[in-house]
């Protein structure tokens, strides 16, 4: 059963077209959302985490219509999103800083603090809860930003560029929490990065110029990468990746 | 799991709030403005003769605004926007309380001549300097949203000293006395313009 439900979504920016009747699902479970620099992923994040409106279209979440004032509250109660940059209020500790994110979802008073504390734990950064975010270091901050989104256990988990600035250990670290995350929730992971969606997705979404140009499982794109014959360098995800997109801009070539 | 021993004792959603607007030091500005007004207007011996009060009356709502119109800055814009309930309460309340509070301080450094250049004169422009920069958090951003406003007091201040009434008294609201309607009526509009304005599309998204 899915979770998200877009039908005809249409962004604009200005007289650019981000999002061009776009339809698609996501159920539980992890989910890659992949494609080029200004293909479209932000835009669709930003919509399904009702920062922004689409142009036109329908989009339903948690199984609520979110064009209303009422289901979107209730929608955002149960959303985790982390955006591309997140700014964070320079005298804020980890702890206020999250609870401050806790206090804008409406979680119980008597929740937050337990919940915080959970949320820091999980992205590691324990021994650094009443640190000043402004002394972090740059993945550390991604961590915490990482732990903001999580902390009301969200059902639609929405992440943008969730990897950027960790190290190694860390983001091998992070594709396990969103594994156990996915086992319950719906976790949309915008990436540029093709290796954390075969490490931690089952299914591949990627876009393209603002349209859906491929959609399968990751096991399906890895096999698109092997039986492609362009001996080029890259793992098979990589050249699966490469194969879908060039396919899709052929075809889109010859519906001009 | 992280203990919470010896930890601070969890912060509340409202004084979250308050630190994330920087309103406690924004506060602490106020009272200094409001500290700089009385200072300034007994060195002026203003007590004597309340025309000498023009320049606090003009200048020290000017200072106000920009306190109160840069306290609207977010810093995380994009994750205040995922917030369950509506902004538009939350920044009423910012503004109403803040501009109430300055208002008042203010007043307390031009008591009596009511008619003149005293505390009716120091709220109205109170309410107009702040409408002005409200509305300029709006459209340009909070960091900038004091220009606007200085640029008009301060041109209204050294351009215009002492007209008074017809059109003046609109466009030059700043230097007219306490009781000229038109001068209310035009700092009143920018208040109401201004609030409304910040309620409904808060300041304007800016970088980091």
């Amino acid at each position: 059963m899915s979770t998200v439900e877009v039908t005809g979504l249409t962004v604009r920016h200005r007289r650019t077209v981000a999002l061009d009747a776009v339809a698609l699902g996501f159920g539980t479970g992890v989910h890659g959302l992949l494609g080029p620099n200004g293909a479209g992923k932000t835009s669709l994040i930003r919509v399904l985490a009702t920062v922004a409106a689409p142009a036109e279209g329908r989009v339903e979440l948690l199984g609520r219509d979110v064009s209303g004032h009422r289901e979107r509250a209730e929608v955002r109660r149960r959303l985790g999103y982390l955006p591309q940059e997140f700014g964070y209020y320079p005298g804020f500790t980890v702890r206020e800083f999250i609870s401050y994110v806790a206090w804008l979802k409406e979680m119980a008073a008597e929740s937050v603090p337990g919940a915080v504390e959970r949320a820091v734990e999980r992205v590691g950064l324990a021994d650094r809860i009443d640190a000043k975010v402004k002394t972090l270091s740059g993945g550390m901050v991604r961590r915490v930003g990482i732990a903001q989104a999580i902390v009301n256990e969200p059902d639609l988990l929405l992440l943008d560029e969730p990897t950027a600035g960790l190290d190694p250990e860390q983001r091998v670290e992070f594709r396990a929490l969103l594994m156990e995350l996915g086992t319950a929730s719906t976790v949309i992971v915008s990436t540029h990065l093709v290796e954390d969606v075969a490490a931690a997705c089952a299914e591949v979404t990627l876009i393209e110029s603002g349209r859906v140009a491929y959609r399968g499982t990751t096991a399906e794109l890895t096999a698109l990468g092997e039986d492609s014959l362009e001996e080029s360098a890259g793992n098979a995800i990589e050249r699966g990746y490469t194969a879908a997109l060039r396919a899709h801009r052929a075809l889109a070539g010859a519906g001009r | 799991m992280t203990g919470s021993d010896g930890e601070a004792a969890a912060p509340t959603g409202r004084m979250l709030y308050a630190r994330s607007r920087g309103i406690p030091v924004a506060l602490a500005v106020l009272a200094a403005t409001a500290g700089l007004a009385v200072w300034a207007a007994y060195g002026l011996d203003a007590y004597l003769d309340p025309k000498r009060r023009v320049p606090v009356v003009a200048l020290a709502p000017l200072l106000a605004s920009a306190v109160i119109s840069t306290s609207f800055h977010q810093y995380a814009d994009e994750l205040d926007r995922t917030a369950v309930r509506p902004w538009w309460p939350r920044r009423l309340a910012h503004l109403l309380a803040l501009t109430a509070l300055a208002a008042a301080s203010l007043s307390l450094a031009v008591l009596g001549h009511t008619t003149e250049f005293g505390a009716p004169a120091m709220v109205r422009n109170t309410l107009g300097a702040v409408g002005i920069a409200t509305a300029s958090a709006a459209l340009i951003g909070a960091r900038l949203s004091w220009l606007p406003t200085f640029a008009y007091l301060s041109a209204i201040y050294l351009g215009a000293p002492g007209v008074h009434g017809g059109w003046a008294a609109v466009w030059a609201w700043p230097m007219q006395p306490g009781q000229q309607p038109a001068a209310w009526a035009t700092a009143g509009a920018a208040y109401v313009a201004g609030a409304a304005l910040y309620a409904w599309r808060g300041s304007r998204r800016e970088g980091p």
